[in-house]
C-alpha cells in the first residue's frame, strides 16, 4: 500500500509542494485580526510591569513596595532582587530585574513602579572588553572578567605559515547586534488551582513551559502553553522567559490572570543579543594561491557571564592548518542569546575579509581565488556551482580590482561570501492528523509560526497528502497539548514538522483508504487522493468524493500519528552571496545598490515563504553590515540607545535590490531560516572595500568607520 | 496636536515639545489656582469623559488624558489589529489615518483626537472582502511574522488614496516610516505599487460576487 514507506511525491505529480503557495494565515494578519499575545485579554486581567536596575553593577541593599502597593489600582508587588539573598541582589547589568507589580491599568502599573524606593549599593561596572580584560579592572564576575582560553589545533599553523609566499595580518571586529524583535518578550498566566494556563510570545511552546515551570518549581503538566500568533524571535524567545515567571508569580498573588510584556527599553538589555567578535588573524596562502594556514586569537563578549564563541575560520574554504585560541570576556551588560545563526556572521564576515585581503595579496580575482580553495562538491556544499551563477547574475565581469578609479566621490564596488548551515530535523518530532466524518482534516502539532510561514506548510503537506485543496485542511499548532515539536530555533523547524507532519497525514489518508476500499470495491493499496477525490490507480471508474468517503466513517472520525522520518528530511545547506555598493569617500555613507543570493535548502516545500526568508536574511544581514549597534556608555556600561530611533534597523529606503535564485534539490527538506543572514555582511565589506580602495576590518560601516578606513589607507595602508 | 508621519518639514524635536507642551496642559494646570477658569485643556489627571470617532462610530470611553490613542484603542476598545512596538514615534507600527492623514497613535494623546475622524486597519475590509492593498500584502507574501504588518497596510492605504498610482519613490517615502523587522520590504513595496490585480481591485470596491469568491480563501499562489 501506498504510504507504507515515507516519501515525497514525484516532483511532476506535487499539486502544492515546491509551488509558490500563499500564507493561510495572511488574511488575519493584514487585517489586524491575528490575536498576538501582546494583544490577547483574559476576563479580570491585570498588567504587570518589571523595574529593571538603573545600574550597571550594584547590590541591592533594600526595596521597598509600600508606596506601590497604596496606590490605588495595584493589586499585586513583589520583589525579585532580594536583598537577603546574595544570588538575587547582585545586579549585573542595567535593566536585570529588581521587582514587579500588577495593577488595573497599564498606566498605574507605570505609576506603581516609579513608587518603589530600592537602595542600591552602586558598584564599578565594566562597559567594555578592553575594561574587562586590563589588569586594572575590578573583577565583577566570581570567576574572573575573562574565561580560560579554548585552543584548538590542526596541523602545524607555524610550519605552514613559513611555505606561505602571501601572510595577511590584522585585527577584525564585529558588534553586539540586538534581536529587536517587535513583539516584546512576555505572556499572559492564569492560574486554575496549581495548573496554569499561560499564552506567550515563545519560538518554544515546549521549551517555555519546561522552563516556567522549573522556575516555579511545579510539574511540567500543569503548565499550558499557547503560542497562537507570535511577533519575531530571531533567535531570543527559546525558553521560559522571565516575563512569563514573573507574570505567574503576580498572578499568584493577585488572584488573577496578568500580562506582562517587556517593554521596548528592557527589550534591546535583558531579552539577549549577538555576541561582539574580535579577531587577531595570521592567514597565508601560497604562490599558487592555495591557502595554508590560518592562525588566530579571539576574543568577545556575551554579556554578563555568557558565552561568545564563534567557528573560526569560517568553514567553508580549506585551511590545511588551523590554530585558534578564544576567550569569553565578561562585561556587565545583557547577557547573550542565540541570534539567528549565533556565530556565523561574525565568523563569515571575519574569514571572507581575509579571504579578500589574500586575493589583493596575491593579485588574484577574490572569486578565482575562492574556487581555488573550496572543497568538493556536495548536495550541501555547492558552492563551486553556486558562485558562478551569483558572478553571472551581479556582473562580476565589470568588477575592478581594488579601489574604483572613476573620478568623482561616489565609488563602486562588489564583494562575495559563502555561507553554510545544518538545519536538520528534530528526531523525536510527531504529529496527528483527523479525519472527520464530513470530511474536514486537522492536523495538530506543537510547533509555532515564528514568521516563516509553519502553519502554512502543516496545512500545505497535510492538504498535498489528501489530495485536498488547502482549504480542505485546517493546521493546529502553537499548543503544548498537541505533539512534540521541537523550538523553532536553528533552522530545524521545517526540517522536523514536515516529515511528521508527511507521515501523519498519509497514516490517516491511509486508515481513510482501508475504510473505502471495500464499499468501492477495490484493493486499497490501489487507491489514490487527488484533486478532492479517491480513485483506483487500476480502475479509473471506480472513483469517490472526498466527502462521500468521508462519510463512510459514520461517527468514528480517524486519528492516525506520524513520528519523524529520517527519509524525509536532509541536513546542511550552502549559499552565496553577492554585494554591489556605492560608497561616497567625502561623507563616508555606504549605499548598498543590489545584492544576488543563490541559496539551497534541500526540497522547497513552499517557494514563497523560502524566497521571503532570504529577503529577510539579507535585510537583516545589511542591518548588522551597515547600521546596527549596541552601544553602552564606557563609564556607565548603560546601554545609550535602548530604543528604535537610535538603535537602527534598516528601513524601506535602505533596503537593495534583491535577487534571490533558491535550488530546488532533490533531497528531504532542510531548514532556511539562518542561512540567508549569514554572508551579508561580508559581501557588502568586501563590496565596500573594492569600491574604497580601503580595507574595511569592523561593523557596523558606519560613515566614520568609512572614513577612518580611508584615512589609514592614505597614512600608510591598512594591510 | 496628532502627530503626522507626512507632514513636510517636521522633526522629533518639534514633536517633543507639542507633547510636551500638551502634556502640562493635561496634567498640571487643573492644580494651579484658578485653572478651571483659563483653559478647556485643564482636565485630568483622573479619568475624564471622551468622545472618539473610530471607523464611523462613536465610541464613548472614560480614560486619564495621558491615554494615547493607541492605549485607548487597544486596552479599552479591543481594536488590537495596531500595534505597541516602539511605544515612541519610531516604527510605524501603530500607524492610523486622522482626518486623512496618517499619524503615529502611540505618539498621540487620545483626547486629543475627539472630534477628528480616526481610520485604523480593522476598517478596510468591505464584508469578507480584502481591501486590493491586503489582497496584495498576501498574494505577493507582504507579510512574515505580521507584527508590522496593519501599520504598513494602513500606511499603503493612506498612500493609495492621495496618490492611486505611486512611483516607488514615492511608496519607499511613504513606507519610510515604518519598520519592519523579519525584513518584508521588498514584498511590501512591490504590494504597495500592485495593489491586488484590477479584477480584485474592481471586484473589490464593487462587493460584487466575484469579489466575494475572491476573500479569505483561494491560497494558492
Amino acid at each position: 500500500m501506498e504510504g507504507t514507506v515515507a516519501s515525497w511525491p514525484p516532483p511532476a505529480e506535487r499539486a502544492l509542494l515546491g509551488k509558490s503557495i500563499k500564507r493561510v494565515d495572511g488574511p488575519d494578519k493584514a487585517q489586524g485580526k491575528a490575536k498576538y499575545t501582546y494583544d490577547i485579554v483574559r476576563p479580570g486581567m491585570l498588567y504587570g510591569r518589571i523595574l529593571g536596575s538603573p545600574h550597571a553593577r550594584a547590590r541591592v541593599k533594600s526595596v521597598d513596595l509600600s508606596a506601590a502597593q497604596s496606590l490605588s489600582g495595584v493589586r499585586a508587588a513583589i520583589v525579585l532582587a532580594d536583598p537577603a539573598d546574595p544570588g538575587k541582589s547582585a545586579i549585573n547589568y542595567q535593566g536585570e530585574e529588581v521587582a514587579a507589580v500588577a495593577a488595573t491599568t497599564e498606566e498605574i502599573a507605570e505609576d506603581a513602579i516609579r513608587r518603589i524606593k530600592v537602595e542600591y549599593e552602586v558598584l564599578p561596572p565594566l562597559a567594555t572588553v578592553e575594561q574587562a580584560m586590563s589588569p586594572n579592572a575590578p573583577v565583577a564576575f566570581a570567576n574572573g572578567n575573562v574565561a580560560k582560553p579554548n585552543l584548538q589545533q590542526d596541523g602545524d599553523v607555524e610550519a605552514a605559515l613559513k611555505t606561505a609566499a602571501h601572510i595577511v595580518e590584522g585585527l577584525y571586529s564585529t558588534q553586539v547586534q540586538t534581536h529587536t524583535s517587535l513583539e516584546t518578550h512576555g505572556g499572559i498566566c492564569e492560574w486554575d488551582g496549581d495548573k496554569l494556563n499561560a499564552w506567550v510570545s515563545t519560538q518554544g511552546v515546549n521549551a517555555s513551559r519546561d522552563g516556567v515551570a522549573q522556575a516555579l518549581g511545579i510539574p511540567q503538566a500543569n503548565v499550558h502553553v499557547v503560542t497562537d500568533y507570535m511577533g519575531g524571535g530571531f533567535g531570543s524567545k527559546l525558553g521560559g522567559d522571565l516575563q512569563v515567571v514573573v507574570a505567574a508569580k503576580l498572578a499568584k498573588a493577585a488572584n488573577a490572570p496578568v500580562k506582562v510584556m517587556a517593554d521596548r527599553k528592557s527589550e534591546h538589555l535583558v531579552t539577549g543579543n549577538r555576541p561582539s567578535a574580535y579577531a587577531k588573524v595570521r592567514a597565508g596562502a601560497d604562490a599558487q594561491g592555495k591557502f595554508v594556514a590560518f592562525d588566530a586569537e579571539t576574543w568577545g563578549t556575551g554579556g554578563a557571564g555568557q558565552g561568545s564563541g564563534f567557528p573560526l575560520p569560517y568553514q567553508v574554504y580549506v585551511f590545511p592548518n588551523r590554530r585558534r585560541s578564544h576567550r569569553d570576556v565578561y562585561i556587565n551588560a545583557g547577557p547573550q542569546r542565540a541570534f539567528r545563526a549565533p556565530g556565523h556572521p561574525q565568523s563569515c564576515f571575519i574569514t571572507e575579509v581575509v579571504v579578500d585581503e589574500l586575493a589583493d595579496r596575491l593579485r588574484l580575482d577574490p572569486l578565482e581565488l575562492r574556487m581555488r580553495n573550496l572543497p568538493e562538491d556536495a548536495p550541501n556544499q555547492q558552492w563551486r556551482k553556486y558562485f558562478p551563477i551569483g558572478a553571472e547574475k551581479i556582473g562580476w565581469s565589470k568588477r575592478h580590482p581594488t579601489g574604483d578609479g572613476t573620478p568623482g566621490p561616489i565609488k563602486r564596488g562588489m564583494g562575495c561570501a559563502a555561507n553554510r548551515w545544518g538545519g536538520q530535523g528534530n528526531r523525536q518530532t510527531r504529529a496527528s492528523c483527523e479525519i472527520l466524518p464530513d470530511g474536514g482534516v486537522t492536523t495538530r502539532i506543537a510547533t509555532q509560526d515564528i514568521g516563516t510561514g509553519t502553519r502554512t506548510l502543516v496545512t500545505m503537506i497535510t492538504a498535498e497528502t489528501m489530495g485536498l485543496p488547502m482549504e480542505g485542511v485546517k493546521a493546529a499548532i502553537g499548543d503544548t497539548s498537541y505533539p512534540f515539536a521541537p523550538g523553532s530555533g536553528g533552522s530545524v523547524t521545517v526540517g522536523s514538522i514536515s516529515p511528521a507532519v508527511r507521515v501523519a497525514s498519509e497514516n490517516a489518508r491511509d486508515a481513510l483508504f482501508a475504510k473505502v476500499a471495500p464499499v468501492m470495491g477495490v484493493e486499497a493499496s490501489t487507491l489514490i487522493a487527488k484533486d478532492g477525490r479517491i480513485q483506483s490507480r487500476t480502475d479509473r471508474s471506480k472513483v469517490m468524493t472526498w466527502k462521500d468517503a468521508c462519510k463512510q466513517l459514520g461517527t468514528q472520525p480517524i486519528q492516525a500519528d506520524g513520528a519523524f522520518d529520517p527519509a524525509l528530511a536532509s541536513v546542511g545547506t550552502s549559499g552565496v552571496q553577492f554585494a554591489d555598493v556605492e560608497v561616497d569617500i567625502e561623507t563616508g555613507v555606504t549605499h548598498v545598490k543590489k545584492i544576488v543570493c543563490v541559496q539551497d535548502c534541500g526540497m522547497i516545500v513552499d517557494k514563497l515563504t523560502a524566497e521571503s526568508q532570504c529577503y529577510g536574511g539579507i535585510i537583516m544581514g545589511t542591518g548588522f553590515a551597515l547600521f546596527e549597534n549596541r552601544i553602552l556608555d564606557r563609564n556607565t556600561a548603560l546601554m545609550v540607545n535602548p530604543n528604535m530611533e537610535w538603535y537602527l534597523l534598516p528601513g524601506m529606503s535602505d533596503v537593495p535590490e534583491i535577487d534571490v535564485t533558491l535550488i530546488d534539490q532533490d533531497r528531504g527538506v532542510v531548514g532556511l531560516g539562518e542561512p540567508p543572514v549569514i554572508s551579508t555582511a561580508a559581501a557588502i565589506a568586501n563590496a565596500v572595500a573594492n569600491a574604497i580602495g580601503a580595507r574595511i576590518r569592523k561593523l557596523p560601516i558606519t560613515p566614520d568607520t568609512v572614513l577612518a578606513a580611508l584615512e589609514q589607507e592614505r597614512a600608510g595602508g591598512t594591510a | 496636536m496628532p502627530r503626522r508621519k507626512d507632514e513636510p518639514g517636521f522633526s522629533r524635536r518639534s514633536f517633543l515639545k507639542t507633547v510636551g507642551a500638551g502634556s502640562v496642559a493635561a496634567g498640571v494646570l487643573t492644580r494651579s489656582p484658578g485653572a478651571e477658569a483659563q483653559t478647556v485643556n485643564g482636565v485630568g489627571p483622573g479619568a475624564v469623559p471622551i468622545s472618539l470617532n473610530i471607523n464611523g462610530q462613536t465610541h464613548r470611553l472614560e480614560i486619564e488624558p495621558r491615554v494615547t490613542l493607541l492605549d485607548a484603542l487597544r486596552t479599552r476598545l479591543s481594536l488590537t489589529g495596531v500595534k505597541r512596538v516602539c511605544d515612541r514615534g519610531t516604527c510605524g507600527a501603530c500607524t492610523m489615518i486622522v482626518d486623512g492623514k496618517t499619524i503615529y497613535a502611540c505618539s498621540t494623546l487620545a483626547i486629543e483626537t475627539q472630534g477628528k475622524k480616526i481610520r485604523t486597519v480593522e476598517s478596510f475590509t468591505q464584508g469578507t472582502v480584502l481591501h486590493p492593498v491586503q489582497q496584495a500584502f498576501c498574494e505577493r507574501d507582504g507579510l512574515m511574522c505580521g507584527f508590522c504588518t496593519p501599520g504598513f497596510v494602513t500606511a499603503a492605504v493612506a498612500l493609495l488614496e492621495k496618490t492611486p498610482k505611486p512611483t516607488p519613490e514615492q511608496a519607499r517615502r511613504a513606507l519610510d516610516g515604518n519598520i519592519c523587522r523579519c525584513g518584508t520590504y521588498v514584498r511590501v513595496l512591490e504590494a504597495a505599487l500592485n495593489p491586488g490585480g484590477a479584477r480584485v481591485r474592481r471586484a473589490a470596491l464593487d462587493g460584487s460576487a466575484e469579489g466575494a469568491q475572491l476573500r479569505n480563501g483561494g491560497h494558492r499562489g
